[in-house]
Formats: C-alpha cells, structure tokens, sequence
C-alpha cells in the first residue's frame, strides 16, 4: 500500500469488551437493536468501521450515547487497543504500516508527533496539577522540544491563538471556565501541529455563546493550518457548521454515510431519519 | 457550445421510513442537457419537482436512478454516482449551490463570507476581498454591513451577499435557486447583470426563478416541470 489521495485508510476497525464467541458480530448491530451479545454478554462497542479520511477533510461521526462514536477515536489515538481491524496514516512511512501493529514506543512516538486530541472532558486532556502553559509544555516536550525558551514563548502564542488570557499562562486550568479549560485543550492538542485532530464532543456541556466561541477557534485552525479532523458529536448543529462528510453510527456499527448536507437533508437510514427529524 | 451536463433518466424517490416507509416520487426519469455558457430555467409550479432537480444536480439529494454526467476539469464524472470525495473536491473548485436562503456560518463578516470561496481556489486574501468589495459595489450594499455579519441583514441584503458569493469564485456550474425574490426593480437588475457576466465567460447556469423579468432576460431555455416529470422544453 502506498500514499495516495487520503491521509488516514481505516479498515473493519473492531473493539469487543468481554468474551465474544463465534456469532457474537452477527448477533448484535442495528438489525439486532443491541450491542451487546446476547449468548457472552460481550460488549462489541463498535465493529467492521472502514473510511478514508483525505488531507484537509473533516469527518463528522454522529449517533447516540452508546453507538460507539467515541470509542472509535480512542481507537486511533491508542487510548484503548483494538480488537481487529487496521488503519493506515501517511504521515507515517508513508502510510506503508498498520499503526495497530506498532510497538508501544513506536505508538507514543505517533500520539506525541502526528495526532492531537481534545477530550470532552477537559480533565481527560489536561493535567490539573500543572499549569496551564505547562500542560502545554508537556506536549511539545513529548514532541522533541528542549529549548524551555521557545517552549514557554510558543506556549504563550498558542494560548494567546485560543484568547486564553496569557497572564494566566501559570495559572493551573482547575480554575479556568470550562470554556476557557478546553481552549487550553485545543492549544494543548495542536502544539506539535499534528496533520490530524480528533474532537470528542468538544462543545458539550459548554453555554452556547462559548460553545460557539470553541467552535469558531476550531473553525479558525483548520482553514488556517489545513488540519484533517474527526468531529464527533451528537450535535447535528455541530456536524453541520464543522464537517465536509458524516459517519452515522447506531450500535458500533455505520448505517449510513455520505456528504453532510446530504445526510442532513436526504437521510436514507430510518435512523438518520429520526436523528434528523428529532432535530429542534 | 459543447454540452457540460448530460442528464439521463434522473429519477427521486424519498422513502420516509418515520412514516411507516411511505414512498413520494418526486422525479420520474428525466433527461436533458445543458451546454458550455447557457442559462436553462427550470419552471413550474411549487411541488412540480424544479428543487428536487436542483439539489439532485449537486447531491444533496441521493438521486434514486439514471445519470448526471458533468465534463469537469479533469474528464466526465457520473453526479449521481460519483464518489463523495470527488464531489466535495467539485464543489471547492467548479460547481456551486445558490440557494435563496443565505447559510453561512456565523460570525464571519460579510466581506469574509464573499471572499472565502475565492481563497480556496488559490486568490490572495487581498485580491479576493478586492472582488467582494467590487461585487457589494455592482450589488449596491451599503458599505457599513460589509464588515458586519450577515446572520442580522435583511432578506434582500443577505440576498445579494449569497449572490456574490456564488458569482465572484466563477464557477463552471452555477444552480441559482430564486436569486431575485427580495430584491427592488434596480438590484434585480444588477444581480442579473452579473450572472449575464458569468455566462458569458463560459459558465453554465441551472436557474429557478418564479419572476417573469428576471426568467425573462436570463433563460434562454427553459424546462417545465409538471408533477416530477418534464411536459415541454420552451426555447426564448
């Protein structure tokens, strides 16, 4: 396999939690309205997920609690190991290696070096016992960065970019807004200008005016810095204003996929259908 | 001039499973062409399919059977069938959706808005907002909302931004859907003048308009939609 036209090829990415047994796939998924097995009660949180993300795109993956939306980019930035499947980056070896099949060490280098993420939660992100620059610098020391100069004067930049006030640079972000805390998660996620960002319903929870400043400054990154981006969220809004295509997940499982007016407008899916007709 | 679309039994069916799978055939099997530098209007009565047609033509809606092949830059492509990567990257660069209602995203102004598409085709930031400066000129846009959003404007000033957009990236194809409706006598004609432009440099255009003057100056060809189906091709 050699670069092509995308960025990142996933192929039937898989995660099971428990013991499956031979039909535990079969037996679970949108037409058996669970995702649990129901011989085992083996949880299979999502099954047989395949795209291909291109250079400057961004994904959106919607669905409810449970469809196995986030455990899919938890996969890919190796929060959690995969049951099967594969996935190709091109920013590494040119996309020539599965990055299931690399060492822990190779792994980190990947986590550290190419990919950012931001959490929902920003304590899932964010170390609360440093400060606000220094959780910044952590990333960038991860990232190879030695000189503790530039650190703290790129750190200032990146967070002066996300209108993070950089008098509190040395502030810890335990006493930040929530709006506030996951704008330092964005700094944090983009220090080491990774060519891909996943953003786990980066906006839930937050008021809407800061909820639409987050999604400004997502906006902002991406037509600036070109990065590719997988958005998940069960916020067709979100998904609207953020993505070029969508996943639609029900049961770990996609059910439809497609461009985003598209999905939103011609949903084929009686699941989409419903999410959509649900919208306020 | 050569074809740039060639539409072969276009049919859409929606199947609205919330309600128990009932089935709306909105198009039945149409077919027609659109040239290199023509304006065709579609008419008919509201329901007679003439958006359907429209969001069909830039895959909004998942057509449900035939062909829309497109001469894009790089050689034809199936619409219909095309792959979704394919079209977004036609939709950056050759084909753009004028619907009559603005959607942009908020809180970006209205000289920004306008010049957006421009940048994403290779234009410096200075050059493409010289165009949006010039098109809110033509279009007569008081100069105070340039620098404003476009989410508070009025209907016929969010009208005009939504036309400036489309026109000034120069698309190959252009679907104007309503492009006149809130606008006075003077802007309507202003509006018209630069669609005229771009059909003159070689753009085709696919036009919904329910105004006589401006179907009138515009088309030179127009389709009328009965019930999903084709009943007569009018030639102006």
């Amino acid at each position: 396999m050699t670069s092509s036209d995308w960025l990142l090829r996933v192929r039937g990415l898989t995660k099971i939690y428990g013991q499956p047994d031979a039909d535990s796939l079969a037996n679970t998924g949108p037409a058996a309205a669970t995702n649990i097995c129901p011989n085992t009660g083996a949880i299979v949180a999502c099954a047989d997920i395949s795209f291909d993300l291109y250079p400057g795109e961004v994904l959106g993956v919607v669905g409810e609690s449970g469809s196995g939306k986030s455990t899919l980019v938890q996969l890919l930035y190796f929060d959690q190991e995969a049951t099967a499947g594969s996935a190709h980056f091109t920013a590494l070896d040119d996309g020539a290696t599965d990055l299931f099949s690399l060492s822990s060490q190779r792994r980190r280098y990947v986590r550290n070096h190419l990919l950012g993420m931001v959490y929902q939660n920003p304590r899932d992100g964010l170390n609360f016992n440093f400060s606000a620059g220094g959780n910044i610098a952590e990333k960038l020391i991860m990232a190879g960065h030695m000189h503790v100069g530039n650190i703290r004067q790129r750190a200032g930049s990146l967070l002066s970019q996300t209108e993070v006030p950089v008098a509190r640079m040395d502030q810890t972000p335990r006493n930040f807004s929530g709006g506030m805390q996951q704008r330092v998660q964005i700094s944090k996620a983009i220090a080491n200008q990774p060519p891909l960002l996943f953003l786990d319903e980066v906006t839930s929870g937050l008021d809407v005016s800061v909820q639409a400043r987050v999604l400004d400054l997502i906006r902002q990154i991406q037509s600036e810095l070109g990065i590719s981006m997988i958005v998940v969220s069960h916020d067709l809004g979100v998904i609207r204003m953020l993505t070029d295509r969508t996943l639609v997940l029900k049961h770990g499982r996609i059910v439809e996929s497609g461009l985003t007016d598209q999905i939103l407008q011609d949903p084929q899916h009686a699941y989409t259908q419903l999410l959509v007709s649900s919208l306020l | 001039m050569a074809n740039l679309l060639e539409i072969r039994g276009l049919a859409k069916q929606f199947r609205l499973h919330i309600l128990n799978g009932k089935v709306i055939n909105a198009l039945h099997s149409i077919d027609f062409d659109i040239a290199e530098g023509e304006i065709l209007g579609l008419t008919g009565q509201s329901g007679s399919g003439k958006s359907t047609l429209m969001k069909c033509l830039y895959r909004t809606y998942l057509p449900t059977a035939g062909q829309i092949v497109y001469q894009s830059n790089s050689g034809p492509i199936d619409l219909a069938a095309a792959d979704e990567h394919a079209l977004i990257a036609l939709r950056r660069t050759e084909i753009t959706y004028c619907s009559q209602f603005l959607h942009v995203i908020p809180r970006v102004p209205a000289l920004d808005v306008v010049a957006e598409p421009l940048i994403r085709r290779g234009a410096t930031r200075e050059q493409a907002l010289a165009a949006a400066r010039d098109a809110f000129t033509r279009l007569s846009l008081p100069a105070e909302l340039w620098d404003a959003y476009p989410a508070t404007f009025s209907g016929g000033e969010q009208q005009r931004i939504n036309i400036a957009r489309a026109v000034v990236a120069r698309p190959r194809f252009l679907l104007l859907d309503e492009p006149t409706a809130s606008l006075d006598a003077a802007t309507k004609d202003a509006v018209i003048d630069m669609v005229l432009a771009l059909r003159d440099k070689g753009g085709a255009i696919a036009l919904i308009s329910h105004d006589a003057h401006t179907m009138n100056r515009l088309a030179s060809r127009r389709l009328h939609l009965v019930e999903g189906r084709v009943q007569e091709v009018i030639h102006a």
